[in-house]
C-alpha cells in the first residue's frame, strides 16, 4: 500500500530560489497608458518605427478583452498597478562583465549561471536578464566571430535594427491575443540570436529570467533567426523571489527558420509557484511561436514546466516550408494549487510537413494540469504527418489532468495520429522496486524519470540532468 | 429565424404547458446558444439558421416510410400519430407513463440544464405539445425488440421526445429511427433511464434527404450495474447535430457507443459526446467514425469527465476519420477531464484516407479501384452497423451507404 504522506511530503521542497537580491534600481511609475510607452521607448532610445509598433500594439490591446477560455479561474488582473519598467541601478555602459554590479553577479551565481569569465569551461554562453533589462552577456566575442549575433534585444534595437525591423512580430503579430499585444506594447528586453548562413553556432545559446522586484512585471522578447542552413540550440531559465502577491510575465518569443536551418529551444521554467495554499507566485502567459519558413527547415521545443502558479502556454510552429519539420516535448509539473494550461500548436501549410508532439503531465496535490493543444492541415499540406502523445499521471486524488487536442484536417493526403492516456505510480512497480532494495522516496523519482524520459531525452545535456533533480526535488513528499 | 422571434415574443404558442413555460422562460432573455461556446463554436451559421426557418407542424404529418414494413415479432411505433400503448404481457409490460410522472420528470431534468449544452433540449421542450410525447415505462423479460420513429414533413420544424424507464432487471432491443424530409426540420429529444441491473441495445439510425435538418439529442441515466450499448448512424442531413450525454449515476455500470457519422456535398453533421462518471468502477469503450466527402464538414468532441469519486474507471474513446477529398473538412476533439488518481483513461484520434497499401494489394489481385475502395470503406462501416440491434439485415443499411459514398 502507497502511503499518503510519503508522497505529500515528496512534492514539499522549499523553493531555494526565492532569495530576492536587495539593489537600487530604477522604477518608472505604476500604470499603463500612452506616456508610460513613450517614457519606454525614450528610455531605451529607440527608433519610431519601434514607438509606432509599441503604440499600435497598446491601441489593440484597449480593445480586446482578456481571454478566459482555458477556465483557470485567477483574481483579475489590475494592469493599472503594474511597473513596466525596473532596472538594476548600473553604469551607463559597461564594457566588460568587471563593471557589472557585484550584487547582481553574487544573484546569477546563486542562481547556479556562470556570468563570469572563469566559468567559460562550461561552454555555454549566456544572456541574464534582470527584471525588465539584460545587464550581461558573455562569449560574444567568441560568438561574433562565427559571425553569431548574440545580444540584448536592446541592443539589437540599437545595432542591428534592419533585422528588427524587417523580423519583429512577423511571427506573433500585435494583434495575435491578449498578452501578445500587451507585451508588444510594453516590453522591456531579452535576447536576439541572428545566426548567419551556413554556420553552426559553436555553443548553446542561453538566457536566464530573474524577477527581482514583486510590484513589476516582466515583459521579455525573444526573437531568433536562423539563416539558412544554420543551427543553434537555445537554453532558457527563469526563478523569482517568493512574494505574496502574484507577478505577471508575459512573454513573447519568436523564431525564424530559413532553408535547412535548425532551432532547438529548449526552457527549465521555474518560476515561483506560490505556496501550499495557493498565494503568490507567477502568472505566466506566454506566447511562443516558430516559423518554419524555408524548406526542410526545422523548429523542436523542448520544455519542463515545473514552476508559477499559474502557467498559460502553447509553444507552436508554423510549417510553411516544404518538408519542414515541427516538433514538442513537453514534461509539465504541477503540485498544490497550480494550474497549467499548456500545450503546442502545430500548423501544417507547405506540403510535406512533418511535426511530432510528446507531452507527459504530472499532478498533485490539489493541482490542475491541461493539455491542449491544436493540430491543423491546411488545404496544401499533402503528404503531411502528425503524430501527437499525451500522458498524464495523477499523483493523489484531489488533483486533475485534463486533455484537449484539437484536430482539424483538410487535407485527404495527410495523416494525423493522436493519443493520450491517463495512469498513476502502480504500486506493484513501487512495491518491486523497494523488494530490490530501493528507498521509496528514490522509487518514485525513479519512476517519474522514467515517464518523462521521452522527453528528457531530447533536452540539452546540462538541462536534462537539471530537469531529473528539479522533478525529484519537486516532488519529493507528494507520493503517498 | 422564425422560431426564435416567436420564442422572444412568446405570443404564438398558444395553450402552453407547464413544461413549455418554464423552458421559453428559460430561452427568453438569450433563445439562441453562445456561439463562441465550444458546443456551438463550429456550427455552421447558416445551416445552423435554416434549421430554425420553418415553422413548428402542428398537423400528423404522412407517414410514408422508405423502411421495410414492420415484421410481427417487433413493436412498432410512431412518435404523434396517436401513439398509444399498453402492453401487459405475461412475461413483460410496456406501458404508457402517467402524465404527473412524466411532467416531475422533466422538470427534475431541466433543473439542471445548462443553457448551452443542453439548448437541443430546451427547445425541443419549449416547442412539443402534449401528442409528440411518448413515454414509456418497460418491465420484465423476453420484451420483443422495439422500434420507434420519429419522421419530418416537408417545409416544418417537426418536435418529438421520447422518454423512457427501464425497471430493474430488465432487458431490451430498441430501435430509433429519424427520418428527414426534404426541406424540413426535426428535433428529437429523447430521455432514458436504466434502473439497475437493466440492459439496453440501443440503436439510432438518422436517415434524412435533400435539405433536411436534425437537432437530435439523447441523454441517458445508468444507474448500477446497468448496462447501455448504443449504436448509431447519422447520413445524408444538410445539417445534423447529435449530442449524446450520458450519466452513470452511481457507478459500477458499463456503456459501449460505436458511432458513425457520413457527410456528402456540402452536409455538416456533428456528434457531441458527454460521458460523466458519478462513481467508481465505471466502463466505457466508444469508438466514433467520420467519414467526409465532397464540400461537406464532419465534427466530433467528446468529452469524458472521472471526478474524484469514480475511481477504478476504465474508459477508452477513439475517434477515427476518413477524409476523402480536398475541399472537406473534419475537426475531432477528444476530451479528458480527470480527478481520481486510480483509473485507466485513454483516447486516441486519426485522421486519414483509405489505405493506399490495401487499395495496391487489392488492385494487384485484378479488383478495380472502385471495387477496392468500397471494399475498404464495407470493412469501414461493419464494425458500426453490426453494432446496431433490430431487423439491420432488412434494412440493408451497409448497402444504402455503399451506394451513397
Amino acid at each position: 500500500m502507497v502511503n499518503e504522506n510519503l508522497v505529500k511530503d515528496v512534492v514539499k521542497e522549499p523553493y531555494k530560489y526565492g532569495f530576492v537580491t536587495d539593489i537600487e534600481t530604477e522604477k518608472i511609475a505604476k500604470g499603463l497608458n500612452e506616456d508610460i510607452i513613450r517614457l519606454i521607448s525614450e528610455k531605451k532610445e529607440e527608433p519610431e518605427y519601434l514607438l509606432d509598433f509599441r503604440l499600435k500594439a497598446f491601441k489593440k490591446w484597449q480593445t480586446m478583452d482578456e481571454p478566459d477560455w482555458a477556465g483557470l479561474g485567477y483574481k483579475q488582473i489590475d494592469y493599472q498597478d503594474i511597473i513596466y519598467y525596473s532596472a538594476p541601478k548600473q553604469k551607463e555602459k559597461i564594457s566588460s562583465l568587471d563593471e557589472v554590479d557585484p550584487k547582481l553577479l553574487e544573484t546569477f551565481d546563486k542562481l547556479g549561471i556562470p556570468l563570469t569569465e572563469q566559468k567559460k569551461l562550461t561552454n555555454v554562453a549566456v544572456d541574464a536578464v534582470f527584471d525588465s533589462v539584460s545587464i550581461a552577456t558573455t562569449f560574444r566575442e567568441e560568438l561574433a566571430e562565427h559571425g553569431v549575433i548574440f545580444c540584448s534585444i536592446s541592443e539589437a534595437v540599437k545595432n542591428h535594427s534592419d533585422l528588427i525591423e524587417k523580423y519583429l512580430g512577423t511571427v506573433v503579430p500585435a494583434s495575435d491575443n491578449y498578452f501578445a499585444a500587451l507585451n508588444s506594447a510594453v516590453f522591456s528586453d531579452g535576447s536576439f540570436v541572428y545566426i548567419p548562413k551556413g554556420v553552426t553556432c559553436p555553443m548553446d545559446l542561453s538566457s536566464y529570467f530573474r524577477i527581482n522586484s514583486g510590484d513589476s512585471g516582466q515583459f521579455e522578447r525573444t526573437l531568433i533567426i536562423a539563416e539558412e542552413s544554420s543551427s543553434v540550440s537555445y537554453l532558457e531559465g527563469c526563478t523569482a523571489p517568493m512574494f505574496d502577491t502574484n507577478t505577471l510575465h508575459a512573454a513573447v518569443v519568436e523564431l525564424i527558420a530559413l532553408d535547412d536551418a535548425s532551432i532547438k529551444y529548449s526552457t527549465v521554467q521555474n518560476w515561483y509557484a506560490g505556496d501550499e495554499e495557493g498565494i503568490g507566485g507567477i502568472f505566466n502567459f506566454v506566447t511562443k511561436r516558430g516559423k518554419c519558413l524555408g524548406k526542410r527547415s526545422k523548429i523542436s521545443w523542448s520544455q519542463v514546466e515545473t514552476g508559477s502558479a499559474i502557467t498559460w502556454k502553447y509553444p507552436s510552429c508554423l510549417l510553411l516550408g516544404e518538408e519542414s519539420v515541427g516538433e514538442f516535448y513537453s514534461v509539465a509539473l504541477t503540485n498544490n494549487l497550480q494550474k497549467a494550461d499548456t500545450g503546442t500548436k502545430m500548423i501544417h501549410i507547405g506540403p510535406k510537413t512533418k511535426s511530432t508532439i510528446v507531452s507527459k503531465g504530472i499532478s498533485a496535490g490539489k493541482s490542475i494540469n491541461s493539455y491542449r493543444g491544436l493540430v491543423k492541415m491546411g488545404t496544401k499540406a499533402k503528404g503531411s504527418r502528425n503524430y501527437s502523445q499525451c500522458d498524464s499521471m495523477l499523483i493523489g486524488d484531489q488533483a486533475s489532468a485534463n486533455t484537449f487536442p484539437y484536430i482539424k484536417s483538410q487535407q485527404p493526403n495527410s495523416e494525423i495520429e493522436h493519443e493520450a492516456s491517463t495512469c498513476r505510480i502502480s504500486e506493484d512497480q513501487l512495491f518491486y522496486l523497494q523488494s530490490r532494495g530501493i528507498e521509496f522516496e528514490e522509487a518514485v523519482s525513479m519512476m517519474v524519470s522514467g515517464f518523462c524520459r521521452d522527453v528528457f531525452n531530447q533536452l540539452p545535456m546540462e538541462f536534462a540532468a537539471e530537469a531529473d533533480k528539479l522533478l525529484a526535488l519537486k516532488l519529493e513528499g507528494s507520493v503517498g | 429565424m422564425k422560431i426564435i422571434e416567436k420564442i422572444k415574443t412568446n405570443k404564438s404558442i398558444d395553450n402552453q404547458t407547464e413544461i413549455q413555460k418554464i423552458c421559453l422562460d428559460k430561452l427568453q432573455s438569450s433563445p439562441l446558444p453562445n456561439p463562441k461556446s465550444e458546443q456551438w463554436r463550429l456550427s455552421n451559421k447558416s445551416k445552423f439558421s435554416n434549421f430554425l426557418d420553418y415553422s413548428v407542424n402542428e398537423k400528423d404529418p404522412k407517414f410514408d416510410t422508405p423502411f421495410p414494413n414492420s415484421s410481427q415479432s417487433n413493436i412498432r411505433l410512431v412518435i404523434g400519430d396517436n401513439c398509444q400503448i399498453n402492453l401487459i404481457e405475461e412475461n413483460y409490460s410496456i406501458k404508457q407513463l402517467s402524465e404527473d410522472k412524466l411532467v416531475k420528470y422533466i422538470k427534475e431534468q431541466i433543473s439542471c440544464f445548462d443553457r448551452n449544452e443542453n439548448w437541443s433540449d430546451l427547445l425541443n421542450l419549449s416547442l412539443n405539445c402534449k401528442k409528440n410525447i411518448l413515454g414509456l415505462k418497460i418491465s420484465g423479460s423476453e420484451i420483443p425488440p422495439i422500434e420507434i420513429f420519429s419522421h419530418a414533413s416537408s417545409n416544418s420544424l417537426n418536435v418529438k421526445t421520447l422518454i423512457i424507464f427501464l425497471e430493474k432487471n430488465c432487458d431490451i432491443d430498441l430501435l430509433q429511427v429519424n427520418l428527414g424530409k426534404d426541406n424540413s426540420s426535426l428535433s428529437q429529444s429523447t430521455f432514458f433511464c436504466l434502473e439497475e441491473n437493466s440492459s439496453v441495445n440501443h440503436g439510432v439510425v438518422s436517415y434524412g434527404e435533400n435539405k433536411s435538418n436534425l437537432l437530435n439529442s439523447l441523454n441517458v441515466i445508468q444507474q448500477k450495474n446497468s448496462e447501455y450499448n448504443l449504436g448509431s448512424l447519422h447520413f445524408k442531413f444538410n445539417y445534423a447535430r447529435f449530442e449524446i450525454r450520458i450519466k452513470q449515476s452511481e457507478g459500477n455500470a458499463k456503456t459501449n457507443i460505436k458511432g458513425m457519422q457520413i457527410t456528402k456535398k456540402d452536409e455538416q453533421i456533428s456528434t457531441f459526446t458527454k460521458i460523466n462518471f458519478h462513481g467508481p468502477n465505471g466502463f466505457l469503450d466508444q469508438i466514433n467514425k467520420s467519414l467526409a466527402d465532397d464540400k461537406s464538414h464532419a465534427i466530433f468532441e467528446g468529452s469524458i469527465i472521472v471526478p474524484k469519486i469514480a475511481q477504478k474507471t476504465d474508459a477508452s474513446q477513439l475517434s477515427r476519420n476518413l477524409l476523402l477529398s480536398n475541399l472537406a473538412q473534419i475537426d475531432t476533439k477528444p476530451q479528458l477531464e480527470i480527478i481520481a488518481d486510480d483509473v485507466k483513461c485513454k483516447h486516441g484520434a486519426t485522421i486519414s484516407q483509405l489505405n493506399e497499401e490495401e487499395l495496391f494489394y487489392m488492385r494487384t489481385r485484378g479488383i478495380t479501384l472502385t471495387e477496392a475502395s468500397k471494399l475498404q470503406l464495407s470493412s469501414y462501416f461493419q464494425e458500426i452497423i453490426s453494432f446496431i440491434p433490430v431487423s439491420k439485415d432488412r434494412w440493408d443499411l451497409l448497402d444504402k451507404l455503399l451506394n451513397e459514398t
